[in-house]
């Protein structure tokens, strides 16, 4: 029967046609994907070529003075993508990955962007999750729309209510013949991404396929559900393509238009001015004052004194400092601001499947929110340690040619991966759960 | 084709679609995102807006009170300027969200414009937002859609079709009139918008700008309207071409599809993958390649830089730069500057080249693809759209540059060429010199200028209407009733 039935599917032509575009739109998505993942992997290997030659350089022309080496400096820090960032892009178009800093004030450094064409990111990127998300509940709802109403209105209905005891087992099973085909659609996908990509077979990876096949889990219900009450193929067609729509562009839409006007973040634009205020009004203020508030924060080179010229790098690199110190406030709200949207869609997302399979996704890619704003608090701390390497070398005034400049390379910054697999497949499996029992119910009544 | 009967097949379309609860569902929906669209997007332009005036007001304050300093102090010190919404940006967020809105301009250094809302999002903006003009664009073709599937397809499969064409109506009054009731449906959704669009132009306080917003909503109304012509007649022409209603309902779900969510992608991915951009690393060390190419004002053996010090003492006949009647590292700041900016705005010219080619796939899909085309004209028309991107970031870096060279002419002329000592006190200039500099003002593109770049995009939407049209008369000879 279960065979009979396959064959019976796969002889329509609309069928292939809607499993060859999709596999197809799959492909060029990995591919796409894989163009992402090198054009970062370039830029790297750049970023250490680079590296070595600007110091090198500078070291060259700057070498009397380190303080005003260290003032053209640049050190990089590179947030890896791991290769599953291939499959959803995220933000990674949007949030550089790769951060090089001087040793002067971070605030007016490491909110620089990648250079992106905002045409490209308005848009999307065409990468796997558009594929999943998008593109294959379309495929669901177009094999299975008329799952029960073309047997009706084909009159075929009647002769099977007659011979089977529980006719809604012959829907199971004809919603069975079609995820079986998109399973195996969608695993053909994954194999070929875990082939091109060379995504290693390790937790996130497997991840990240549950996630997908409970996603599609959950369109499948959807359409078992519809079917279950009875309507007409066209009413069938109009109710799923609008539930879709729901999903895929109104409450996230409405979500995202929330989440921005509830967390405005003027921080931002408040943090520029002030760490702008905060180091350049020191030139014109009293040396002691900057002074003591340096040596507040650090102690530990109260030692140092400021020597009896008008002009210092002392003096210098802490009205550079204060630039930060100064903002430190609104900076920490701005980042409060972001963490609040971050915990606020991943919870709107738990109740709306397709936001909370792109968050997952994004997460597991390492390429939401969470892990940029991660990698910004990497970056202060990469940061840090360069200060406090180099304040007591410039304070001192080392000798620049004594300095082992090959030793400073460019650092990685990974974000530790750990799955949560309930807070990740939960939210599916009940919204799976409860749909599937209200359909249930409904096709009980029907004898 | 007579009037009375093309609009008694209108009013028929009409009546019917209104009595129709799902019908009535779906607009009510409608309307109520509208509603929510309209108040959520004056919202955002307001609280927005708002802190970016306050925060450019801060900068010219500070500005102004800095006080007497070293000019290359203040050069240093710089600017912040802060990307003004158009005020038609409420009615279409284009690429607003994934824009920067503060960029830092400074000496020797063109900084990248930062804070875009893309920045600070969690990925789900990537889902799309909220809009009235995504609303119009995208919903409302799918409710025309969804009421116009039926049409002539119902008409057809209860027979009615048959006694209609043999009572002497032509395929022509069938097509054109139920299409003129799917568009007078669709008018009623977009003829309170456009009153809207009116009122808001008018309380706008910016009266300078009064008559170029008007004429922009008039080109926004006339393209909408062209638009929800065209919709409303795919949806006709299908109903008439399918032999069932459910055929032309699955048909013409899938040009919306086709339409609205897969070719826009897949243009803009194919003008990504013809044409290749750097990424910053690449850029900023092409341009750093180039720069020490031509000099490098670093090295004090430069011989660029080295040259220009022995012609200026040549002719001036001294033979060191203290002797010089000017300030002389002022001056090679100014030569560097010249230079360095030549340079960037090259690479920049290049790079926004890269860009636009990549655009151009997506600008051109509209030819194809009607939706492409609202789209572009909706962003140009609301300011909102990639060339009033590049307008502020050309504005800004141009005014970063008077700002930098002016400095630097400020140092030359006042500044003694004599190196203060290390005890010295260093030399300053007025502070009434930061007053007399100008703040920075966003020069508004008109919208002449915009119709002009657009013109493609209205060529589209021309040809899309007169392909339709031509359409309906070739085949209203060759369709049958039954």
């Amino acid at each position: 029967m279960f065979v009979l039935l396959l064959k019976n599917f796969l002889r329509s032509k609309m069928v292939i046609t809607g499993l060859l575009i999709v596999m197809v739109a799959g492909v060029i998505s990995i591919y796409i994907g894989r163009q992402h993942i090198e054009k970062i992997k370039t830029s790297i290997a750049k970023t250490e070529h680079y590296q070595q030659e600007h110091i090198q350089r500078n070291v060259q022309f700057f070498n009397k003075e380190i303080g005003l080496l260290l003032y053209y400096l640049r050190f990089a820090l590179v947030n890896q993508p791991p290769p599953l960032n291939a499959l959803s892009i995220g933000q990674r178009d949007v949030n550089s990955s790769i951060q090089q800093v001087t040793i002067r004030n971070l605030e007016n450094q490491q909110y620089d962007t990648d250079l992106f064409n905002p045409y490209s990111l308005l848009a999307g990127n065409l990468d796997f999750s558009f594929v999943l998300i998008y593109l294959f509940p379309l495929l669901i709802i177009a094999f299975t729309y008329n799952l029960l109403s073309e047997e009706k209105e084909g009159g075929t209905w009647r002769l099977i209510s007659v011979q089977y005891r529980r006719p809604a087992k012959i829907i199971l099973l004809k919603l069975a013949v079609r995820a079986v085909i998109i399973f195996t659609a969608l695993s053909v996908l994954l194999v070929l991404a875990a082939i091109i990509l060379a995504l290693p077979l390790d937790k996130s990876f497997w991840a990240t396929v549950s996630l997908s096949f409970f996603y599609l889990l959950c369109w499948f219900v959807i359409s078992f559900w519809v079917a279950s009450l009875q309507k007409s193929s066209g009413a069938n067609a109009v109710v799923l393509l609008s539930a879709w729509l729901l999903l895929m562009v109104i409450c996230p839409g409405v979500a995202n238009n929330y989440i921005t006007s509830k967390y405005p973040v003027p921080e931002a634009l408040a943090t520029v001015v002030k760490q702008r205020e905060g180091y350049h009004e020191k030139w014109d203020m009293d040396k002691k004052e900057t002074m003591d508030k340096f040596f507040a924060h650090y102690p530990q080179l109260s030692n140092y004194s400021l020597p009896n010229t008008q002009f210092s790098w002392l003096w210098y690199y802490a009205m550079q400092q204060m630039g930060d110190d100064e903002a430190e406030q609104e900076a920490r709200d701005m980042k409060d601001k972001l963490w609040q949207r971050e915990k606020a869609s991943r919870r709107i997302s738990w109740l709306i499947p397709s936001m909370h399979t792109q968050y997952q996704l994004n997460t597991l890619a390492q390429s939401g929110l969470g892990n940029h704003l991660a990698f910004l608090d990497s970056t202060k701390q990469f940061h840090e340690n360069k200060r406090l390497h180099f304040y007591p070398k410039i304070f001192s005034e080392a000798d620049v040619k004594k300095e082992n400049w090959n030793e400073y390379k460019v650092m990685t910054f990974t974000e530790s991966s750990g799955v949560g697999w309930a807070a990740m497949l939960l939210p599916l499996v009940i919204i799976t759960g409860l749909l599937a029992a209200i359909s249930w119910i409904n096709f009980r009544k029907i004898q | 084709m007579r009037k009375s009967v093309l609009l008694l097949f209108a009013r028929q379309v009409f009546g019917t679609a209104l009595k129709n609860k799902a019908v009535a569902a779906l607009l009510l929906l409608t309307t109520a995102l509208l509603i929510y669209a309209t108040y959520s997007g004056i919202a955002i332009y307001q609280q927005q807006t708002h802190s970016r005036q306050l925060y450019q007001r801060e900068v010219r304050e500070h500005w102004e009170n800095m006080p007497d300093k070293h000019p290359h102090r203040m050069a240093h010190y710089g600017y912040i300027a802060f990307r003004v919404k158009h005020p038609l940006s409420f009615f279409d967020f284009g690429m607003e969200s994934y824009t920067g809105n503060a960029v830092f301009l400074e000496a020797h250094r063109q900084n990248s414009i930062n804070f875009s809302e893309a920045g600070f999002s969690t990925g789900m903006l990537r889902f799309g937002e909220i809009s009235i003009a995504m609303i119009l664009q995208v919903l409302l073709p799918l409710v025309i859609f969804f009421i116009g599937f039926s049409t002539v397809a119902a008409d057809r499969e209860n027979g009615t079709l048959k006694i209609l064409l043999s009572q002497g109506t032509s395929w022509k009054e069938i097509i054109f009139g139920k299409a003129l009731g799917l568009l007078g449906i669709a008018l009623s959704v977009l003829l309170p918008v456009i009153l809207l669009l009116i009122i808001s132009c008018l309380i706008f306080p910016e009266k300078k700008y009064m008559a170029d917003n008007g004429w922009r909503i008039t080109w926004l109304a006339l393209s909408y309207i062209a638009y929800a012509g065209i919709v409303s007649l795919v949806a006709v022409l299908l109903s008439a071409v399918n032999k069932t209603a459910k055929g032309a309902l699955v048909s013409l779900i899938g040009v919306w599809l086709l339409f609205t969510i897969i070719m826009p992608r897949t243009a803009q991915a194919m003008g990504n993958y013809l044409h290749a951009t750097p990424s910053r690393i690449e850029f900023e060390t092409a341009i750093e390649k180039d720069l020490i190419k031509k000099g490098d004002s670093h090295d004090p053996n430069d011989p660029y830089y080295k040259a220009l010090k022995d012609s200026i003492l040549k002719a001036y006949k001294v033979d060191s730069v203290q002797q010089l009647p000017f300030n002389y590292s002022g001056f090679q700041m100014k030569e560097g500057e010249k230079v360095s900016a030549m340079i960037y705005n090259q690479h920049l010219f290049a790079l926004l080249q890269k860009y636009r080619q990549q655009n151009d796939v997506s600008r051109l899909s509209a030819f194809l693809n009607p939706f492409a085309a609202l789209r572009d004209i909706s962003m140009a028309m609301s300011g909102t759209d990639f060339q009033s991107y590049i307008q502020f970031q050309q504005q800004a870096e141009a005014y970063r540059y008077r700002l930098a060279q002016h400095m630097n002419d400020l140092q030359i002329k006042l500044i003694s060429n004599k190196k203060p000592g290390e005890h010295d006190k260093p030399y300053s200039i007025s502070s009434d010199h930061w007053k007399a500099f100008p703040d920075f003002e966003f020069e508004r593109t008109s919208q002449v200028c915009v119709l002009m770049h657009e013109t493609p995009a209205l060529a589209a939407l021309f040809c899309w209407l007169t392909a339709l049209v031509v359409t309906t008369v070739i085949l209203s000879k060759k369709l049958k009733a039954l």
